[in-house]
This record gives structure tokens, C-alpha cells and sequence, in this order.
């Protein structure tokens, strides 16, 4: 709370504070140029559907390294393991043939025990990684990257020993494959969902994270375990749960963006790894507001890229990191 | 790291057992093709040089600086990708097209390599580790689809110039046959030493005592006065470049590159646990490392297809000796844990002990 209103002094500055969003929301107005208004918004939409998947898996990272000052590279196999269970679910209700046959809620529902099952088994995960291992390395940086890796190895290989090598079609219920039309613009229910989903999540970790006390006790457990103990909190366990929940929204994240791509494979973790590694960059270290507003800015960029120039897309969006880089080195919503 | 380490470095006797046993070690890898000669040990020793080099320069950074880079497999498959494309290119190859390639991946190294420290050395550790390995994610995916440049998944394969040419053969000597293989073999081993000196001279020059000082204690350099990112930069710039020049001797050993065997995530896994295994700060540890995993790697997956047959039945078996770089996984995330000094490191930290009972 306290640092919240020291921020808020400092930055006095109204003008410099909103030149940033008017020149920010002025750029993406740019590639109205090159298109018409229609595909701009289909383009949008789809943008911020994308953006909405990236923020679930950063949201993660950035919880993880904002509360316990871990960076967790095992974070993409997360991902990647909650696309199988999610995967998993799916099938096993396809094989009851109920995907092909589903309603929009029932399709809804579908999705919701998906996403329940990938979430619960991320978290399982993540406590049994943080106990097994992470718990070993805090406060040595080097010591968590390299573990971390190594963690990541260990579960792509259990991936590709439990579900093989190959690419997997995931079977999409049938609800999400309709679209509605607004405005011209064709819209797939889906992408709705997902970003219902992105916006509900990212409520919820602000409301945790700023209304809770759970933010302060975990940053407290990071300065001194003992004393975060002697008042009385089991600051292991908040650790351990942290961590599960980081990885859970790994999970969801990877569910989701197995539906949205059809498919999963056991390297899917790595592909956009990538696009969460830029998100979290651009966003700041440990800010979920700057996930969220990076994730955005990534989901569109690349959209709106990859129609105009195919090939580009992905390193405009490495020119858009560098450029933040270079205004603001420590991201947008760093902590300075 | 402390005064004691130093002076016992320099003391005569410890060094020549040192350069009695490089000269070992270097006699081995010369004579080995001659005393058995099956294609599989020299191509195992081949690797093993080649990843000596490039877990030597991995462990500038990493052992010697305190910065974890996910880039150095980039640099790596720069290399690589130099030399398969002027040589895939040029119509007549001949050998200054070695050197050409030499010069534009250092090059190309040097100009990636500033460009990474500017942007991120600045911020903290932890950037620099997540800027590069978003950028050699990038790497990977530019190498799959930029496919007019880099032939996509396929991959490139050429044909090497002159006398390192596999087609070719020299003639006989002791029952050898001496043909272009042999010839890429040695010349992997005369640069392999070269760079592996140059690596040692690097790390023992003053240059070398700064930077180690940074890894120590970055603060209290930058307060004795030292300008810490220069120094930084420096050693991030010349391990790229020799990761460069690794990366063109694997090329010219397989004779083809592929995005997946150069520029891998896989890759640069396994250049960290050949550094973690043989001792991080340990440049002599890089040579442990690289034969541990490279043996390992080309004799475990058949130990376990056997031992796995004597069940033939069992799927999951078959499974769990299929997915060998499991183990590998699990060994990296146990030596970090349990073993962080690797094992020259450890070595030393037993020598030290023995030494302060003897002396106390």
C-alpha cells in the first residue's frame, strides 16, 4: 500500500504520464493506413484475443518473479504440460462423443473442466517442483536459472515419454467453432472467451495482490523467512502455493492455447516461451499491470504485422522490446 | 578467487604436472585414431574437442563473469550457419572460403554480442538471461523459417575444400587410411588447442583477474574503479566470437547444419550441464564435461535399449529408455543442487582442505 502511494507522488508529472498512452494508442491506430476499418478490428480483436492467452502465461512468470524473486525458465513447461492434461480432457470427452454435439454453454462447461483439470494439474506440479527443488534455491539467481533449466528439460522429456513425440489434434468443441458478426466483423466466440478469461484473471491477481495481505507477507518472506515466521505465517507453504499458482495459470494458459491452435506438441512450451519472455521484458519484472499491458502490446503488434508483412511479425516485435528498452530499461511498469 | 589459489597457480611444481598433463591429454587425442581405428571414437573425440571449445567459452561467461547467457548456442549456430553457406554457395570451394566464413561469424558474433550487452547488460542478471534466451528462441525460429537463406528444417549439407575433403583419400600410413575425415580431425585439434591457450590466456591476464573480481563482488569493482561494463563486454564479446569458431568446427565435422542440431534450446542444455558436470570457473573442467556427456550421450541410449530388451514386453520400459536425455535432465537439476562446484571444482575444494590440515 505504502509504496502504491509513494508512486503515485512522485509521479506528478500529468502530461508525461499520458504522452506515453497518447503516442502508445496513437501507434496502434498507425495500420489503419495500410488497411480498411473491418479487417483492422478483426484484426483487433484477434490481437487482443492473442494478447489475452500471452498475458495467462506471463501473468505467471511475472507472479512468480514479483512475489519470490524467482525466474522460473521451467515456466514454458508448465505450459506445455497443462496444454497435455487440458489436451487429455478434451479427448476423453470426445471419445464419449460429446465435443462434436456441444452447445455453447455445454461447450462452456467443457472448457471449464479442461481448464479445471489443467489448472489442478500445474499446480500439483509446481508444489511438487517448488518442495522438490525450488525450495533449495532462494536467493541465488544463477542457482534458479540453471535449475530451473534443468526442471524444463526433466518435463518436456516426461511430456514426449507419457504422450510421444508427435503433434496431437486437439478437438475443439463444437460451440467454439461458430463466430457472431458485429458491425461487419466476424467474431469467434472463443476468442471471446479468452479474453473474458485474460481480463478475470488479471482482476483477480490485482485484487490479491493489492487488496490481500498475501503480497506483502510473501515479499516479507523473501527479505526474512524468520521473522515472516515468528508472526506466525507458514511462509514455506505460502511459497509452495505461490509457486503452484504461478503454474497453474501456466497450465490454463497452455489449455487455452492448445484449443486455440488445435494442436499440441511436447515443444510448444518454447514457441511462446518467447512471446512471454517479450511480454514480461517490455511489461517490467514483477509487474502484473505491465504484463498485462505488454501482452496487449505484443498480441497486436503481431496481428496486425503478420497481415501486413507475413514474415516480420515476430521481429517487429523484437524491435518493439528494444525500443522499450532503450526509453525505459527497466520496462514499462518496472519498478525503477 | 583468493590470493591462496593465485600463488599456488604460480608455484613451478604444480605447473609442470599441469602442462605434463595437457600434453598427455593433447598426445591422446592425437594418437587415438591411429591405435583404434573405428569412425565412432574419432567422431566421439571430435565432439568432445569441439565441445571443449565451446563449453570453455560458455564458461567465460558463466564461470568466470557471473552471466548466464542462453545465447551461446546462437553464437554457436552462427558459426555453424557461416561456414555451410559460403561454402553451400561458393561454386569452386577452396580453403580461404574457411577463413572467409571465420571472419564473417566473428563478425556477425561481434556485432550480436555488443548489441545484447548494450541493451541489457546495463539492467540486471537476470535480464541479460531472459533477453537471450528470448533472442535465441528467436534464433531457432528464424533459422526453420527464413528458408530461403538457411534451407528451413532441412538444413544445409556441402562439401568441405581441398584436403579436407571426405571424398578424398591421401593415401596409407600404418594401416590408416588418411583421407579428408582424418585431415578435418587434426585440424579440429591444432585449432581446438589454439583457442583453448588463447581462452587460458585470457582468463590469466589482468583482463581476466577483473572480470573474475566482478563475479566475486561487482560492487566493490566498480568502487575500486574499474569501468565494470567494459570488462563485461569484452568477455561477452570474445566467448561469442570462440563459440563462433566452435561452431564452425562442428559444421565442418558433420559436413551439415540444421536449425535443430545447431540452434536448439536442446543445445545450449547441453553446453550448461558439460560447464555444471566439469566445474563452473573451471576452464580445465570444460574438457570433463564435454567427455562425460559426449561418451555418455553416444553410448547411453543403446545401454538402455539393451537393458530395456531384457523386458521386451514392457511398453513403459521402452518408453523410459527411448527418452534418455531424461536422465541427463535429472542429473543437470541434481549436480546444480547437490554438486554446484562440478567436478574440478570439487577437486579443488578437497586439495584446499588437505592442504590447510598439512599446513596447520
Amino acid at each position: 500500500m505504502k509504496t502504491d502511494t509513494l508512486k503515485f507522488q512522485t509521479r506528478n508529472r500529468p502530461f508525461q504520464q499520458y504522452a506515453g498512452w497518447i503516442i502508445g494508442i496513437g501507434l496502434f491506430l498507425l495500420p489503419l493506413i495500410q488497411m480498411d476499418l473491418t479487417t483492422y478490428l478483426t484484426l483487433t480483436v484477434a490481437g487482443i484475443s492473442l494478447g489475452m492467452l500471452i498475458f495467462l502465461i506471463a501473468s505467471g512468470l511475472t507472479l512468480i518473479f514479483g512475489l519470490m524473486d524467482v525466474l522460473n525458465l521451467a515456466h514454458a513447461a508448465f505450459f506445455a504440460f497443462g496444454a497435455y492434461a487440458g489436451f487429455t480432457v478434451l479427448n476423453l470427452l470426445n471419445n464419449a462423443g460429446w465435443i462434436d454435439t456441444a452447445s455453447l454453454a455445454q461447450s462452456l462447461f467443457y472448457l471449464a473442466l479442461a481448464l479445471g483439470a489443467a489448472g489442478l494439474a500445474g499446480g500439483g506440479l509446481g508444489i511438487l517442483t517448488e518442495k522438490i527443488v525450488i525450495k533449495r534455491v532462494y536467493g541465488n539467481h544463477l542457482m534458479q536459472l540453471l535449475v530451473t533449466v534443468g526442471v524444463s528439460f526433466v518435463i518436456v522429456e516426461l511430456l514426449k515419454m507419457i504422450w510421444g513425440v508427435n503433434d496431437e489434434v486437439v478437438p475443439v468443441p463444437m460451440g467454439f467453432q461458430d463466430a457472431f458478426i458485429i458491425f461487419g466483423v466476424f467474431i469467434e466466440y472463443f476468442r471471446v472467451v479468452a479474453i473474458f478469461l485474460g481480463i478475470t484473471i488479471f482482476a483477480i491477481l490485482q485484487y490479491i495482490l493489492k487488496q490481500t495481505k498475501l503480497g506483502i507477507i510473501v515479499r516479507a518472506g523473501v527479505e526474512n523467512q524468520e521473522i515472516v515466521k515468528a508472526t506466525g505465517y507458514n511462509i514455506s507453504w505460502i511459497f509452495t502455493l505461490v509457486f503452484a499458482a504461478g503454474s497453474a495459470l501456466a497450465a490454463i494458459g497452455g489449455t487455452m492455447m492448445a484449443i486455440f491452435n488445435q494442436a499440441v506438441d511436447p515443444g510448444m512450451g518454447n514457441q511462446f516461451l518467447i512471446f512471454a519472455l517479450i511480454v514480461v521484458i517490455i511489461g517490467g519484472l514483477g509487474s502484473v499491470t505491465g504484463s498485462f499491458v505488454g501482452a496487449v502490446i505484443v498480441g497486436l503488434s503481431f496481428n496486425y504485422v503478420a497481415f501486413l508483412w507475413p514474415k516480420m511479425a515476430l521481429g517487429v516485435n523484437f524491435m518493439i522490446m528494444a525500443i522499450i528498452l532503450l526509453i525505459r530499461p527497466k520496462g514499462l511498469f518496472g519498478k525503477d | 578467487m583468493d590470493i591462496k589459489e593465485l600463488t599456488s597457480l604460480e608455484t613451478s611444481g604444480k605447473k609442470t604436472i599441469q602442462e605434463l598433463t595437457i600434453a598427455g591429454i593433447i598426445f591422446v587425442f592425437f594418437i587415438i585414431p591411429w591405435i583404434i581405428p573405428s569412425f565412432r571414437v574419432m567422431d566421439v573425440l571430435a565432439k568432445i574437442m569441439i565441445f571443449t571449445i565451446a563449453v570453455a567459452s560458455f564458461d567465460l561467461l558463466l564461470g568466470y563473469t557471473g552471466i548466464l547467457s542462453f545465447a551461446h548456442g546462437m553464437f554457436f549456430g552462427i558459426g555453424a550457419y557461416s561456414i555451410a553457406l559460403i561454402l553451400y554457395h561458393s561454386d569452386t570451394p577452396s580453403g580461404y572460403h574457411i577463413f572467409l566464413a571465420a571472419g564473417a561469424s566473428i563478425a556477425i558474433s561481434v556485432v550480436i554480442s555488443l548489441m545484447i550487452s548494450f541493451f541489457s547488460l546495463r539492467v540486471k542478471a537476470i535480464f541479460f538471461a531472459m533477453l537471450t534466451l528470448a533472442l535465441a528462441e528467436f534464433a531457432h525460429i528464424l533459422g526453420v523459417q527464413w528458408s530461403d537463406l538457411t534451407g528451413g528444417a532441412d538444413g544445409i549439407s556441402f562439401t568441405l575444400p581441398g584436403i579436407f575433403n571426405f571424398g578424398q583419400t591421401l593415401g596409407t600410413l600404418f594401416n590408416t587410411q588418411i583421407n579428408g575425415r582424418l585431415m578435418v580431425y587434426y585440424f579440429i585439434l591444432v585449432i581446438a588447442v589454439f583457442l583453448f591457450t588463447g581462452m587460458l590466456r585470457f582468463i590469466h591476464s589482468p583482463l581476466g583477474r577483473v572480470l573474475k573480481a566482478i563475479r566475486e563482488n561487482e560492487q566493490r569493482t566498480i568502487a575500486l574503479g574499474y569501468k565494470t561494463f567494459r570488462y563485461q563486454t569484452c568477455s561477452i564479446v570474445f566467448s561469442a566470437c570462440i563459440a563462433s569458431l566452435s561452431g564452425i568446427l562442428f559444421a565442418m565435422w558433420l559436413c551439415y547444419v540444421n536449425p535443430d542440431s545447431v540452434f536448439h534450446t536442446a543445445i545450449m542444455v547441453n553446453i550448461l550441464l558439460m560447464v555444471l558436470i566439469g566445474g563452473m570457473g573451471t576452464l580445465y573442467g570444460s574438457l570433463i564435461g564435454a567427455g562425460f556427456f559426449i561418451v555418455t550421450e553416444n553410448w547411453l541410449p543403446g545401454l538402455l535399449k539393451s537393458i530395456a530388451g531384457l523386458a521386451s514386453d514392457s511398453v513403459i520400459l521402452a518408453n523410459m529408455a527411448d527418452r534418455w536425455q531424461l536422465y541427463f535432465g535429472i542429473l543437470f537439476v541434481l549436480v546444480v543442487i547437490f554438486f554446484p562446484k562440478g567436478v574440478i571444482g570439487t577437486f579443488r575444494v578437497i586439495l584446499d582442505r588437505r592442504h590447510q590440515l598439512h599446513s596447520s
